[in-house]
């Protein structure tokens, strides 16, 4: 009885596990900087949203992603609702592919998901210089966006073991 | 073609408003309240600075927390690189803790005299309060460089606070929470730090790159090529922003970039920071002379006081090196009499060995000779027949010999 109550709550907190890995994230904001290579970085939680909000995972509630976003605006510093503003466009960028999607294709999600994450990394930069008067390397932005674009491919293959772990 | 744009309308529509069996709000409505928030954030509303300041003593000791999983990573990692380096560091830095004991007394005494002219002038006095923080967020974000500390609002941290990395500067508080405080470092893109570039006294502002150097803008016309490698850079008080004479970096010669010459190479390594002071300052009215006389004097006193015991700090330490010094003048001496004898004894062995060698040359030119004269000796000497010859022990007869037995001239 008491194994079938730990297996019972190990499973739902499994189900809870991208949420919770997109808080750690925005949180934490790993991205590997400490090994002070000049060119790399990545956007994670960009990856974890697109892609959840993508499969219409049911535990990643837009609220949620809407939160995080707050929370990361807090840790990096920027002006408040820039980063739950970028969220919540992904989500909307991706229910609207979701919506006039018959057969998916991984290929054709992986280019859309670059051309999303340009145009937001665009707004961003936008709203940064222009109302709040921030100075910002574009190149930084360019590569972010770069090695958030190429590393896609890799999260997705581990989302989807875990995506086939959950419906196991 | 009007289906298709239906579609689009259709598909726009619904990702906008249509809200899953799971979710509570449409996306339209988190859009709105993001500029919202965004809108409030850009005016700076009181209620979303308390908003934010609550929000960021949560979110930032979560941080901390949630972190220490990566953070462990990051300082086993540095922990390794840096024992590699390890004791070459250790030399190093003894021979600086050196000189900066015997630099440390002449700049007390420089505070000192500083002070006494501040009184002299009726000006005031800022009395200084090193207080010891902790990191507690250290993400280096390509976009914005700065730091999280555990002190706040609480420990009379106020924006502009000035921090430092022993006694170089990092950066300045842009933001205070009741227990937390956000710094900029100064290798931001939007920091900039009103400078003076010594020895030229050459005034300039030092901006950030993103990177771990800083840039040199704003410098008048001509000055730039005054400019050479590893001149100090501190700040200037220009602005009231930065306290003046606090160390930045040097200048580094920069040849990737010709607009560019010079980077300012900061003396703290900003990636590796762990704990920082935060400078509070209060400032202190020196009551006028005429209205309290006495108690100038007593200041004035206690300076005297305090500037004796520096001198006298001084003095003994220039006994204790010239004690040092005299020992060694005593152990170069006995060294310089060693290698004296040694030279001596050196010389003889060169002479006696000389000796030998002109010794040696004399018997091979006799044996030389002996040999000759037995085979030429009868053509070389004077006879009944030979009158041409010499007589025998003569110079004549010698170099006859010498020449196989021909007689010239």
């Amino acid at each position: 009885m008491a194994s079938l109550k730990t297996k019972k709550s190990f499973s739902k907190l499994y189900t809870w596990l991208p949420i919770i890995l997109l808080f750690v994230s925005v949180l934490n904001e790993f991205d590997f900087n400490y090994l002070n290579l000049e060119y790399f970085s990545f956007n994670f939680p960009f990856i974890l949203i697109f892609f959840f909000t993508l499969k219409d995972f049911k535990h990643f509630d837009y609220l949620f992603v809407f939160f995080a976003g707050l929370l990361n605006d807090t840790v990096i510093g920027l002006p408040l609702g820039i980063s739950s503003l970028s969220y919540t466009l992904i989500c909307i960028a991706t229910a609207y592919i979701r919506n006039i999607t018959i057969r998916p294709n991984p290929i054709k999600d992986w280019f859309y998901f670059l051309f999303v994450i340009t145009l937001i990394n665009s707004l961003n930069y936008t709203i940064l210089t222009l109302f709040f008067s921030y100075e910002i390397i574009l190149t930084s932005y360019l590569v972010n966006t770069t090695f958030t674009f190429l590393l896609y491919i890799i999260f997705l293959t581990i989302f989807k073991y875990y995506m086939k772990g959950v419906n196991d | 073609m009007a289906s298709s744009r239906d579609d689009f309308i259709i598909a726009i529509r619904s990702a906008f408003l249509k809200k899953s069996t799971q979710q509570k709000f449409s996306l339209l409505t988190l859009v709105f309240i993001s500029i919202f928030i965004i809108l409030l954030s850009s005016l700076d509303f009181k209620a979303v600075r308390y908003l934010k300041a609550g929000l960021s003593e949560l979110v930032y000791r979560s941080s901390f927390i949630v972190s220490i999983p990566e953070n462990f990573i990051k300082n086993s990692y540095q922990n390794a690189m840096e024992y590699s380096t390890f004791f070459n560091r250790y030399q190093k830095n003894k021979d600086e803790l050196e000189n900066f004991k015997s630099n440390f007394v002449s700049n007390e005494i420089i505070r000192y005299e500083n002070q006494e002219l501040k009184v002299l002038i009726d000006d005031y006095i800022s009395s200084s309060n090193k207080i010891l923080a902790k990191i507690i967020v250290d993400h280096d974000s390509p976009f914005l460089k700065s730091i999280i500390i555990n002190k706040g609002s609480k420990d009379d941290i106020k924006i502009g606070t000035n921090i430092y990395d022993q006694s170089y500067l990092v950066g300045r508080v842009i933001e205070v929470n009741y227990k937390t405080s956000r710094v900029l470092l100064l290798s931001d893109l939007n920091s900039n730090v009103p400078v003076t570039i010594a020895p030229q006294n050459i005034q300039a502002i030092v901006t950030g790159t993103g990177d771990n150097y800083g840039q040199i803008k704003y410098i008048r016309s001509g000055l730039a090529e005054e400019l050479i490698d590893e001149s100090i850079v501190y700040t200037s008080g220009t602005g009231a922003i930065f306290k003046s004479g606090v160390p930045i970096g040097k200048l580094r010669s920069n040849s990737i970039d010709p607009s560019n010459r010079y980077n300012v190479e900061f003396y703290s390594d900003f990636t590796q920071l762990k704990y920082v002071y935060a400078e509070i300052i209060t400032q202190i009215e020196i009551p006028s002379i005429d209205q309290n006389i006495f108690m100038t004097e007593e200041k004035i006193d206690e300076f005297s006081e305090a500037k004796l015991k520096i001198l006298e700090d001084e003095l003994k330490i220039i006994e204790e090196t010239n004690i040092k010094f005299m020992e060694e003048n005593e152990n170069l001496i006995t060294e310089i009499n060693q290698l004296n004898n040694k030279i001596s004894i050196l010389n003889n062995k060169i002479f006696s060995q000389k000796q030998k060698i002109n010794q040696f040359n004399i018997d091979t030119q006799e044996l030389e000779f002996l040999k000759l004269n037995l085979e030429y000796g009868h053509k070389c000497r004077k006879s009944f027949l030979n009158t041409d010859g010499f007589n025998l022990g003569t110079e004549g007869y010698k170099s006859c010999v010498l020449n196989k037995g021909r007689i010239d001239g």
